[in-house]
């Protein structure tokens, strides 16, 4: 019995801490929450207030006579009735109305089925439900956002560059850093860490002139160079410490037991690095991919991802539901890899003192 | 003796290249891709249009009515920011600092904030801080907001908005800075704060005598990082409330350069609030690098 | 099997660290040759110049006739067991060991059969297919081992292989080694830091200090006839004791004498001292060369300040003055503290050092 009150102290506390740990959860995941929810919602959907939390998956109908041809109304869940939403004899009105506005695709040759039952069934009213197409808003913004397919392209395309000249330039200097000590060691180190830590936007007014004497201005390659500047730096950091967690002895074994320096690096060193690599890779992926300042000022006619969301939230405020998809397909390849590399994050976070 | 053979001291000469050898890629791109625009940008500020030495586009950028209101925007965005972020994801740090069960995928999600493309944030928040926006919504399914009743969260006066960017800014940052303190927490042996209890230690003087010393280059890491970033705050503004409504530093640079491009002052005033933020930049990071010990002495003293 | 010939082999780091000095050796055929120091005298650096890791400032390496200084490591043909054994950790077991044999571009099936003889002896053969990971401290030296073995070196380099493992297994894995060197016959040289493991696998010790060679010699040798005082005080547990004394020469003989002691020496032993022309002397003695006797037979008594049961004996530690000298005895009766002890020395046993070289005076 006595022991009673300490076990019930300790589940108090922990459930507290629980209690806490979930409330700080919620309140990081909420927004992210309301981004993909609105993301699903109909334009209807969009424009009533309070918002639904969750999208609708079908939409209930109700369909029956009126003067000027039929009346379409839609169950509104909120105020538990069918309200109104068209009053029209064109059937190609309604249709698009349905698909637009609703989100549910009902085709002519379907509405003209339930408009014979209404005329033939003898009833006064009839009722019917159609399915939602969820994925109607991102296919929507894609079709309706000038360039949002080709910038799409273009962004994958400028991080796959990216990645490519930082992880080559980079992962050299990171080796070097790792395993030998030099004259001037320290300077460069630091110098590394000092042009990362510069601000891309003041070089980007200037880099618009280079870029347009290489014939690289507003084209994929350009904004990779820009990029790289950065993304050097912080390739440099991941590849030493990579390197350097890789014990020397596992090198010099492989020279004692036969092998030249080349084949060393190929069958020792580099399948060791490779998950490194990849984590570096994915960083700068994560860096080129959300980049927005000098992709604005650097681009015109070619503006990447990021560009386009952009351009689309300081346009139009209206269509919410639109602009949340736009804003999802950006996010999500960032949830993706930083998903993947959650662990190198933590490790270099926590690892950042020098 | 072999020591002096010439080819001995090819050899030797080349292995002490390698290094240099395998830095050169980096040295030779930075100083195309970064030194020399750097450079240009720099020189360019002191010229006319016709490259002849000149103040006068400082003084036209120091002049200028919005100068003032953007340096103290950011400034205020910045000291405020950065101390609440501090605090709040340390005391969530200190809070936490233990292995639970689920923190694996808690430490994911207190991630997603940092992950989260700025764009990706501003379209979250502005969906919400419309008037029928799901804040609202939310707020009226809580019970908290009568029927009919809204809030105009985007309306009304400048400090409001300092304020709600303020928090914005922290809800992306804090869980990520809250990490670092974490990592920087378990990096300290358990058995070191446990000795400042078996000696006699509070909570209170455990954690100001050892734990904050032992923490201080993860928190001076944390913070200077952090402190460069918010002084580059800017889309989120933007996106919110549209350009020159709330001035800073880099959204008049961008606003010059993009949404005004054809005045004549346009590339002046964009660079020269490009030369304004890169130098406070610069200055933060330099005052990095030397709590950071980068400038030696420290260091090798210590050894 | 080969010899090893190191010739004058010097190195030097950055501009003026000297790691190995002058550094000369003979290793023969099939010897088990052991380079015992403290850490940081230059034993590893010297191996590590014999494995071609560390390039050689001056001085030549042979390799039976081959002079090997400038090759780099693949063309020495050694191999070496690494003091984290550094066994590839992206390799199974069986590709660790065929790694080099793989690059020697052998014969498939060759490589097969070598693999699983050099398994057996190690008595890894049942781990070929698991990854390092997957295996215990002991299981990854014995894939060293393997490793090493496989190859059929010329000469077989061991860096503190024993230093990583339990004192348990490193006793048992010292045997396992010997006898795996006996059954090969491989010409080895074995770095460690632990005199015990030195003493009991050796051939021949070379005992290093400050990147210079001590003493060379069997463990018999280095023990019991050591040539310095930081040999005798290096070599043993515990270590010999020493003691400043005194020459007089009296009527009846050669006495050594400080405030303790008074030390008529054996006529044998007094000899020693012929040709020593200055009057003080650091005398050494094992702990095991002190015997405990009755009062009236004694050369010396004191109290006893501690004493540590060993189990098969107990070692008695006594305070002369600022010394503390330890005296191995018989287990039982147990001595208490403060009590008086009275002992001899086996006076064939004793070592004479001169104070001011720290060498010894009697070979």
């Amino acid at each position: 019995m006595n022991k009673n009150p300490i076990k019930l102290g300790k589940l108090v506390r922990r459930t507290i801490f629980y209690l806490f740990i979930v409330t700080l959860a919620v309140s990081i995941i909420l927004p992210v929450f309301f981004l993909v929810s609105l993301s699903f919602l109909s334009t209807r959907e969009s424009y009533s207030f309070p918002l639904p939390l969750l999208p609708s998956l079908k939409t209930e109908y109700s369909l029956t006579h009126s003067d000027r041809g039929y009346l379409l109304s839609v169950y509104d869940k909120f105020d538990k009735e069918y309200q109104t939403v068209l009053d029209t004899a064109e059937l190609e009105k309604m249709s698009v109305y349905m698909k637009n506005q609703i989100g549910t695709p009902y085709s002519i040759p379907k509405i003209e089925e339930r408009i014979a039952e209404l005329e033939n069934g003898g009833k006064d009213t009839i009722f019917f439900s159609v399915r939602k197409n969820l994925l109607l808003n991102y296919t929507t913004f894609f079709q309706i956002t000038r360039d949002a397919v080709p910038a799409l392209l273009r962004s994958l395309q400028i991080a796959g560059l990216t990645i490519l000249i930082s992880l080559s330039i980079g992962s050299m200097a990171g080796y070097a850093f790792a395993r030998y000590v030099f004259a001037g060691r320290d300077v460069l180190k630091f110098s590394v860490l000092f042009v990362r830590m510069f601000p891309g936007v003041a070089i980007a007014l200037h880099m618009a002139i280079i870029l347009a004497n290489m014939g690289f201005y507003d084209k994929p390659i350009g904004l990779a160079l820009v990029y790289s500047v950065g993304s050097i730096a912080l390739t440099v950091w991941i590849t030493a410490s990579v390197f350097m967690g890789i014990p020397e002895s596992l090198e010099e074994a492989a020279q004692v037991f036969g092998a030249t320096k080349w084949q060393t690096f190929l069958r020792v060193t580099f399948p060791l690095a490779l998950p490194g690599l990849a984590a570096a890779a994915m960083y700068t992926f994560l860096g080129a991919w959300t980049e927005t300042v000098s992709a604005i000022l650097l681009t015109q006619f070619n503006p990447t991802f990021s560009v386009v969301v952009y351009q689309s939230l300081l346009g139009a405020v209206g269509n919410v539901n639109l602009t949340a998809a736009g804003g999802l397909v950006l996010a999500i390849p960032s949830l993706i890899f930083t998903f993947f590399i959650r662990k190198y994050i933590q490790q270099m976070w926590g690892g950042m003192t020098i | 003796m072999t020591a002096s053979t010439p080819a001995k001291r090819f050899r030797d000469l080349g292995s002490k290249a390698v290094p240099y050898l395998l830095i050169a890629p980096v040295v030779i791109y930075y100083f195309f891709f970064w030194f020399r625009p750097v450079l240009v940008t720099l020189i360019k500020s002191f010229q006319t249009a016709a490259g002849a030495f000149t103040l006068q586009n400082y003084h036209m950028v120091l002049t200028d009515p919005d100068f003032l209101v953007a340096l103290r925007n950011t400034a205020i965005i910045v000291l405020f920011s950065v101390t609440l972020e501090f605090l709040g994801a340390l005391f969530l740090a200190l809070l936490i600092n233990r292995k639970f069960t689920g923190s694996t995928f808690f430490l994911f999600v207190a991630m997603i904030p940092m992950a989260l493309p700025g764009v990706a944030v501003a379209a979250m928040w502005l969906t919400g801080l419309t008037a029928h926006g799901w804040i609202n919504s939310l707020l009226y399914y809580l019970g908290i907001l009568a029927e009919g009743a809204k809030i105009y969260w985007l309306a009304g006066s400048e400090w409001k908005l300092l304020g709600l960017i303020i928090l914005i800014d922290a809800w992306q940052v804090i869980p990520s800075m809250m990490i670092i303190l974490l990592a920087g927490l378990q990096n300290i042996p358990e058995e070191t704060i446990e000795a400042g209890y078996v000696f006699g230690g509070n909570f209170i003087t455990v954690l100001r005598k050892i734990t904050m010393p032992l923490l201080g280059p993860t928190i001076q890491t944390a913070v200077i990082l952090r402190l460069i970033s918010a002084i580059q705050i800017w889309l989120i503004i933007v996106l919110l409330v549209g350009f020159s409504r709330m001035p800073v530093l880099v959204e008049r640079i961008v606003y010059y350069y993009k949404e005004v491009p054809n005045l004549d002052i346009s590339l002046q005033m964009a660079s020269g609030y490009a030369i304004v933020v890169s130098f406070i930049v610069s200055m933060v990071a330099l005052l990095y690098l030397k709590v950071s010990g980068a400038f030696g002495g420290k260091k090798e003293a210590a050894q | 099997m080969a010899t090893l010939t190191m010739q004058n082999v010097t190195k030097i780091f950055g501009r003026d660290v000297i790691a190995v000095k002058d550094f000369n050796l003979e290793v023969k055929e099939k010897e088990f040759l052991v380079l015992l120091g403290p850490s940081g005298c230059g034993k590893t650096t010297a191996m590590r110049m014999v494995a071609g890791l560390e390039e050689v400032t001056t001085g030549e390496i042979f390799i039976d006739d081959r002079e090997v200084t400038e090759l780099p490591p693949r063309k020495r043909n050694v191999s070496m067991i690494f003091q984290n054994y550094a066994v590839w950790p992206h390799m199974t077991v069986y590709d660790n060991i065929a790694f080099a044999l793989k690059l020697k571009k052998l014969h498939k099936d060759e490589i097969d059969r070598r693999v699983k003889e050099t398994a057996g002896m190690a008595k890894i053969e049942m781990l070929l297919e698991r990854y390092p990971s997957q295996l215990s401290g002991g299981q990854q030296q014995r894939v060293a081992v393997a490793r090493a073995i496989a190859v059929n070196p010329d000469i077989f380099l061991m860096d503190e292989p024993l230093s990583n493992l339990d004192a348990k297994l490193r006793v048992s894995m010292r045997t396992e080694l010997k006898a795996i060197h006996d059954k090969a016959g491989s010409t080895t040289v074995f770095v460690t830091h632990d005199q015990s493991e030195a003493m009991s696998m050796a051939d021949r010790i070379v005992i290093m200090k400050d990147g210079e060679v001590i003493q060379v010699g069997s463990p018999d040798d280095v023990y019991h006839r050591s040539g310095s005082i930081f040999v005798a005080d290096f070599i043993g547990t515990p270590p010999t004791n020493f003691m400043d004394v005194k020459i007089q020469k009296e009527s009846n003989g050669t006495h050594l004498v400080n405030t303790h002691l008074n030390l008529l020496l054996e006529p044998e032993m007094a000899k020693h001292l012929n040709g020593y022309d200055k009057n003080h002397i650091v005398l050494g003695i094992r702990p095991e060369n002190i015997v405990l006797v009755g009062e009236s037979d004694a050369a010396l008594s004191a109290s006893c300040l501690v004493s540590e049961p060993q189990g098969s004996h107990q070692v008695v530690a006594i305070q002369l003055d600022d010394n503390i000298v330890k005296v191995v005895a018989p287990p039982n009766p147990i001595i208490a503290p403060g009590t008086d002890v009275h002992l001899i020395f086996k006076q064939e046993t004793l070592r004479f050092f001169d104070p001011d070289t720290t060498l010894a005076i009697n070979d």
